[in-house]
């Protein structure tokens, strides 16, 4: 332990440690040297003599250093050191090692901290294994997605044993009347055991009561974000107990939350009791779902065993309430998935890609390395004359690599620090806000693991080319014109490699590249461009502000007022009031009934999206009618018995028919819901979302009533929709300027956000493959160069033998295209064996597209052009000149 | 000029700093003399010797003047190198002792 120490401290004062033993057989020298000067030997005489006795300094310093240290470290401290002179010493080599590597190394770690910040314990929230969203869950022809119900949820509570907790939490939005704006926020309403499951303490006062959600309250309670409380409120502590008044409600404050908690959604400015949700009618309806629970699972139970639980208890309401709950499931879906799941095979795709691209560069930088070791060859094999083994030859090889993958991986932290902000502030692809990719110790570790593993994988190529040289050939300098044929092998290999991984990433980005070229051809069945949205809530009363909490009645100010006032806008050629904006993720779907259809169950039971609408929504929006008509202005009341139904829904039931003049209810047909008469059938649409709306139910449009206060309007513009922005909200607050005017964005946003992740993939596919591509192409045309070069007196005779330029092109060109053709259809196999890795991020394209072809013909291209250059160099060679060479 | 017995030199070294500090020049010149000049140190084997004993704790190296007034390192024994010195000493008078009835045959 002790001579451990002794050692260990040694190590840090080396210099000194090295001083005093020069010092020490420097006295030892001068002594003896005396000694024989008084033995009569004169002063030359007596150095000679003491020297001579003394022997072999450096060696008895090497020993008695050797008692002080560590041999292998010390060993390898020499080899990096070694290796770091080399490396120094030619520079330009250097430069474009570290950079290949730079770039490898830097975007794998790039897209690696991506990857980690969306895995499960990446969630903001303790015990994130155990945290799980329910679902309720209709049985049709494909598995549809609904939420729960009030009702269904206090069962699956109270019935199960495989939780610790649940609750239930229903996005929406709120307008808060505080200050002089009234200002639209995002909420949620949530059971009183939420901030409990998902661990979150507040900053300030306390959570709900269950009391607090037992039953609706007159005054209800809120809890606060951090962000609406420091924005609104200027971070005022005594905030607790004051009453705010959200639209018509007054909540007082009795909590908010910590910085950075948003909810689930988030998103969140406030959260208010999931009884203020509805009215008592609506929370005791079994039918009406929508709402998503959040769970927690007991330590120890699997979700298999709450699945089955919930199962069972699914049944038993089945039987209870044939009505509702009909064919009807809970599915059980982990936390982690519902939050990340979206992200995650893009993610898993772009990683795949980015190791390519560093496999490319190791490819690229062993060729230099091996170039190198041929020109080292001299070196090499005088350090193996010296009796340096292949072991101790093979690690100062790979030290060597290590040490030019470690520069590289620092200079490829840097850059990954940096493209990770530049791609999380420009990616089209929202991540949830909380993830905050950066390097912590996981990534250090990834980092330096996987530069000593490709420092590894550098010195294995060099260090079987050292094993091949044989030593007294090289020694010989008759030898140096003509390289192993082994060794060219390996340059081949090398080559073959990075042409197919370069084919690959081509064929990955072109593929990427076609999907979304379709997505955006796809035509959704109606307008796009020059469309602007906008939501607007009208108040309620006549002065908002002054109104006193007492029973508002109506809304201030007519909706249809607002919507002619936006139709006097310059730029503005139709405009139409609609209930949800296409593609906003907006509205949801209710149950119909066609006169005489056959007999339904749960799973065959009609349903449909309903929008309300003015008379010229199809026009503004250019939704084609295929038969009938749109609404007329007499239809435009509460009364009216007009609808306008999807082609999907003429063609279920009156196949034969334009279905014109046929009835139909919302609910059941057994419902005393008013019958409606179908005025006109339009051209189905992608309402809900690109590339295909989430399930096949069609679209149900009715009039626009003038008593609803939330609304959207479309408006049709000749001129850019971004541009009229401030036109329309200045139309608007002439009517109202107590009106709040949000969401204000152009449909192609919309479209824009459905393509996002598409998008994103592509972008980062397309970065990887051209450097891909850019690597692949350096690495061939130095390797061709090497080869041209060292033919360079075999090209010679030939041209003195009366072979022509073009003969000489031939040869050396037909040499590279060898290889690039074995890389392309290597690449093309591997490209269609990956293709379903990412069959799930395209759209409506395989490995099979056209793009493909063009990948492969630009890459061979590109490739080709890389051997040309040194190949035609090779037919400039002056016969006489390379005769002499070398 | 003799050969020196392997694993002796150690004990040589102990024993002679066990008489005070002394530096490498000058303990090779005392096991020279001590032993009628039969036994000669090498300084290839001297000095990594001295290191070896150092970093094993059983000397202490200190610099200081010689004689002529020149820089010398000093080396002493420490407790641990005194103890050290004692288990040599017994062992080498068993083996001697052994090798001697030996040879006596």
């Amino acid at each position: 332990m002790i001579p451990f120490l002794r050692r260990l401290a040694a190590l840090f004062r080396r210099r000194r440690l090295e001083r005093d033993l020069d010092d020490e057989l420097a006295f030892h020298l001068a002594m003896r040297e005396q000694d024989y000067q008084r033995d009569g030997s004169s002063a030359d005489e007596a150095r000679r003599r003491a020297r001579r006795q003394f022997g072999n300094v450096t060696s008895l310093k090497e020993q008695a250093r050797d008692m002080w240290t560590f041999h292998p470290i010390e060993t390898l401290s020499q080899d990096v050191r070694y290796a770091l002179r080399t490396l120094r010493k030619s520079r330009g080599f250097t430069i474009v090692a570290v950079v290949a590597l730079a770039i490898g190394i830097g975007s794998t770690t790039a897209i690696f901290s991506l990857m980690s910040s969306v895995r499960q314990q990446a969630l903001p929230y303790p015990h994130a294994d155990r945290l799980m969203q329910l679902w309720g869950n209709v049985m049709r022809a494909k598995v549809e997605r609904r939420g729960a119900s009030y009702p269904d949820f206090t069962d699956w509570r109270s019935q199960s044993t495989s939780f610790d907790g649940m609750a239930a939490d229903q996005d929406a939005n709120a307008i808060l009347m505080s200050g002089d704006e009234p200002e639209r926020i995002a909420v949620e309403y949530v059971s009183s055991s939420y901030f409990g499951l998902l661990g979150q303490e507040m900053q300030l006062g306390r959570p709900f009561t269950a009391d607090e959600d037992a039953v609706p309250q007159k005054v209800a309670v809120t809890v606060l974000a951090d962000g609406l409380w420091r924005r609104r409120f200027g971070s005022d502590p005594a905030i607790i107990g004051k009453e705010l008044r959200f639209g018509a409600r007054a909540y007082t404050v009795v909590g908010v939350a910590r910085a950075g908690f948003k909810g689930m959604t988030d998103s969140a400015d406030a959260w208010f009791p999931f009884m203020m949700s509805g009215s008592p009618d609506d929370l005791a309806s079994r039918g009406s779902r929508g709402f998503v629970v959040l769970a927690r699972l007991k330590p120890g139970v699997t979700i298999a065993q709450a699945q089955s639980e919930l199962d069972t208890i699914s049944r038993r309401l089945e039987r209870a309430y044939p009505n509702t709950n009909a064919k009807r499931g809970v599915e059980v879906s982990p936390l982690d998935v519902e939050v990340f799941g979206a992200l995650r095979p893009a993610l898993a795709a772009l990683m795949a890609s980015v190791v390519f691209v560093l496999l490319i560069a190791c490819a690229n930088v062993s060729n230099l390395l091996l170039a190198r070791s041929e020109a080292r060859q001299r070196e090499i094999a005088v350090r193996t004359a010296l009796g340096a083994g292949w072991p101790r030859l093979v690690r100062q090889l790979v030290t060597e690599g290590c040490v030019l993958t470690s520069v590289g991986a620092i200079v490829g932290i840097a850059v990954a620090q940096g493209a990770v902000r530049l791609l999380l502030a420009t990616s089209p692809v929202s991540f949830p806000s909380f993830v905050n990719p950066h390097v912590d110790v996981r990534i250090a570790l990834f980092t330096i693991a996987l530069s000593l593993v490709c420092g590894i994988v550098l010195g294995i190529a060099p260090a079987i080319h050292a094993r091949v040289s044989r030593l007294a050939e090289a020694l010989k300098d008759a030898s140096r014109g003509s390289d192993g044929r082994r060794s060219q092998r390996l340059r081949g290999a090398l080559v073959v490699a990075e042409v197919s991984l370069a084919v690959v990433l081509l064929v990955g980005a072109g593929l990427m590249i076609r999907s979304v070229q379709k997505l955006s051809a796809l035509h959704p069945g109606f307008v796009t461009d020059s469309i602007l949205t906008l939501r607007f809530s009208v108040p309620l009363g006549n002065t908002p502000n002054a109104q006193p909490a007492g029973a508002p009645t109506g809304p201030a100010v007519s909706a249809r007022a607002v919507l002619e006032k936006i139709r006097t806008v310059p730029g503005v050629t139709a405009a139409s009031l609609v209930s949800d904006v296409p593609l906003a993720g907006e509205g949801g779907a209710t149950f119909y009934s066609a006169e005489g259809q056959p007999s339904t169950d749960a799973q065959t039971m009609p349903r449909a999206y309903v929008h309300r609408i003015t008379l010229d929504f199809f026009s503004t929006m250019q939704i084609p009618i295929t038969s009938g008509r749109s609404f007329v202005e007499s239809e435009m009341t509460a009364t009216s018995t007009a609808v306008v139904v999807s082609e999907h829904v003429a063609s279920r039931f009156w196949p034969n028919e334009t279905g014109v003049g046929k009835r139909i209810k919302l609910g059941s047909i057994t419902s005393n819901a008013p019958w409606y008469v179908i005025v006109g059938v339009v051209g189905e649409t992608k309402y809900r979302a690109l590339p295909e709306n989430p399930t096949a139910d069609p679209d149900l449009y009715l009039p626009h009533l003038d008593r609803s206060r939330q609304m959207a309007v479309m408006i049709r513009t000749t001129v850019p929709p971004s541009s009229l922005v401030p036109a329309v909200r200045a139309a608007v607050r002439s009517v109202d300027a107590s009106i709040p005017v949000f969401n204000v964005q152009p449909m192609s946003d919309l479209v824009a956000q459905q393509t996002a992740q598409s998008r994103f993939t592509m972008w980062l596919m397309g970065v990887f493959a051209a450097a891909a591509l850019t690597l692949a192409v350096v690495g061939i045309y130095g390797v061709m160069s090497y080869l041209v070069s060292q033919r360079t007196r075999e090209i010679g005779i030939r041209l003195a033998l009366g072979a022509s330029g073009r003969e000489i092109l031939r040869l050396a060109v037909g040499n590279g295209a060898k290889l690039i053709g074995a890389g392309v259809v290597i690449g093309v196999a591997a490209s269609f064996a990956l293709q379903r890795l990412v069959t799930s991020l395209l759209f409506g394209v395989t490995a099979a597209d056209a793009s493909s072809a063009a990948a492969v013909a630009i890459l061979g291209v590109v490739a080709l052009v890389a051997c040309y250059i040194p190949a035609l160099r090779a037919t400039r060679v002056d016969p006489l000149h390379a005769l002499r060479y070398e | 000029m003799g050969e020196m017995l392997p694993g002796t030199l150690d004990m040589l070294i102990l024993k002679t700093l066990s008489r005070g500090a002394m530096h490498g020049y000058s303990i090779a010149q005392f096991i020279q003399q001590a032993s009628d000049e039969v036994l000669r140190v090498e300084e290839g084997a001297l000095y990594p010797a001295l290191h070896r004993l150092e970093v094993r704790g059983l000397l202490k190296a200190e610099w200081g003047i010689s004689d002529n007034n020149r820089r010398a390192k000093y080396y002493t024994l420490t407790p641990h190198g005194r103890r050290e010195l004692d288990h040599e000493r017994e062992y080498w008078a068993r083996v001697a002792g052994a090798v001697t009835r030996v040879m006596a045959t």
